[in-house]
């Protein structure tokens, strides 16, 4: 069984779709192929990907409550290729947005349906994920933890011959449990879609988000802009200012 | 100030200009949002592509009416007026707050009236409740106290539309 996984964000790296399809992939068996969707000089790339292929899955962030133009426009391609060479692909989504409701991916994961509906392809549904850009940020934080726990051995191996220190594990294990905590909603319907594809069955729509309070995870989207702003200078061309 | 994106032909440019104070054409000749949050971080409500769009958020920012004209795309807005949409974040800043019982970004430009949207082509039924569902959400993300979705069945009926 092939599974083309399409990374459908605009971003050269380190987006939120290709964690999700990262960890997607862990739960697929069978050949897996990653593709990524940027511009059009991808679209003959991917569709030759396709005609092989029993499962797609597209991973992509909601850009102003829809699907993003440029995929968008590979879509539309998509349909006649599908058309001309009678495809037949069972289609899943992974959507993901900045706002914490998963539930705000509803409008993108119907134009899905109404895509596959059109085309003649299998809409077997998705996950829509909310804070996915900061659940992207737990992967670096996870390898930062990495970091500091070698780190840690290393100097209590010098200083005292110790190669186990405790209180750097101990620390290591809570941290890191933190991390897999906020993303456990998202690990729960990914492994579950994953067997779904295995099985070439539908998953229906789910909509799951970070695992932490709304105020909470607003307050640091607040300080993560700020801090952003700061960095590039936008705090001090206007930031809050109307524009003519 | 009512404003009126479309991707119409050169045919309707006439009645667009006569039935608006701002006409944005969407015929595609520029680039796709990078996703890069410049538009909030670096130089807010400007984009650093230097295309037709670079000012959009200024435009659409300040429109009481902002009337979108489009071709049905499995339900959403045709590739070339979502450049235009997606392009236009800047309108918000990046802080964030509650609207409608779900978070949102403020908004750069404060309230706005009407979304209106005009939809063209064959659409069925569940188009059309995708096309209801996503104008009543951009609404409330963008600030607007009231969306409607027109669906024509003829671009003959276009004018009485707008």
């Amino acid at each position: 069984m092939k599974t083309v996984l399409i990374n459908c964000s605009p971003k050269k790296r380190f987006c939120a779709s290709a964690y999700f399809l990262f960890l997607q992939s862990l739960f697929i068996g069978g050949e897996k192929v990653n593709e990524k969707l940027r511009t059009p000089a991808d679209h003959a790339r991917i569709l030759e990907q396709l005609r092989d292929a029993q499962a797609v899955v597209f991973g992509l962030p909601l850009y102003v409550d829809g699907v993003p133009s440029h995929v968008l426009r590979f879509l539309e391609k998509m349909e006649i290729f599908c058309r001309e060479n009678g495809l037949k692909l069972n289609v899943y989504c992974i959507a993901n947005n900045g706002f914490i409701e998963g539930k705000q991916n509803e409008p993108l994961m119907q134009v899905f349906e109404n895509f596959c509906t059109r085309t003649g392809l299998a809409c077997c549904g998705g996950v829509g994920i909310g804070g996915g850009v900061m659940l992207n940020v737990t992967r670096i934080l996870f390898v930062v933890q990495i970091a500091l726990l070698v780190l840690n051995t290393v100097l209590s191996a010098v200083h005292t011959g110790n190669f186990f220190p405790k209180n750097a594990w101990l620390s290591f294990a809570e941290n890191t449990a933190l991390l897999l905590y906020f993303n456990l909603g998202v690990l729960f319907y990914l492994s579950g879609m994953g067997r779904v594809i295995r099985k070439g069955a539908a998953f229906g729509k789910k909509y799951t988000r970070i695992l932490i309070p709304s105020f909470v995870f607003i307050l640091f989207a607040d300080i993560f802009f700020v801090i952003i702003s700061l960095l590039q200078g936008g705090i001090f061309r206007g930031w809050l200012a109307k524009k003519k | 100030m009512k404003v009126i994106i479309h991707d119409l032909g050169l045919e309707y440019e006439g009645l667009i200009e006569e039935k608006c104070d701002r006409a944005v054409a969407a015929d595609g000749k520029y680039a796709p949002c990078q996703g890069c949050f410049g538009c909030w971080t670096k130089h807010p409500a400007e984009c650093f592509m230097k295309d037709s769009l670079q000012r959009i958020c200024r435009v659409i920012g300040q429109a009481d009416e902002l009337v979108i004209i489009t071709k049905n795309l499995y339900g959403a807005y045709s590739a070339a007026v979502k450049n235009v949409l997606d392009r236009s974040i800047g309108t918000s800043t990046p802080f964030s707050t509650y609207r409608g019982r779900q978070m949102h970004h403020t908004l750069r430009y404060g309230k706005h009236d009407l979304w209106k949207v005009v939809v063209y082509g064959e659409v069925s039924e569940m188009e059309k409740g995708t096309f209801r569902c996503t104008a009543e959400r951009n609404a409330v993300n963008d600030g607007f106290e009231r969306s409607e979705v027109i669906f024509l069945k003829d671009l003959a009926e276009l004018e009485a539309a707008l």
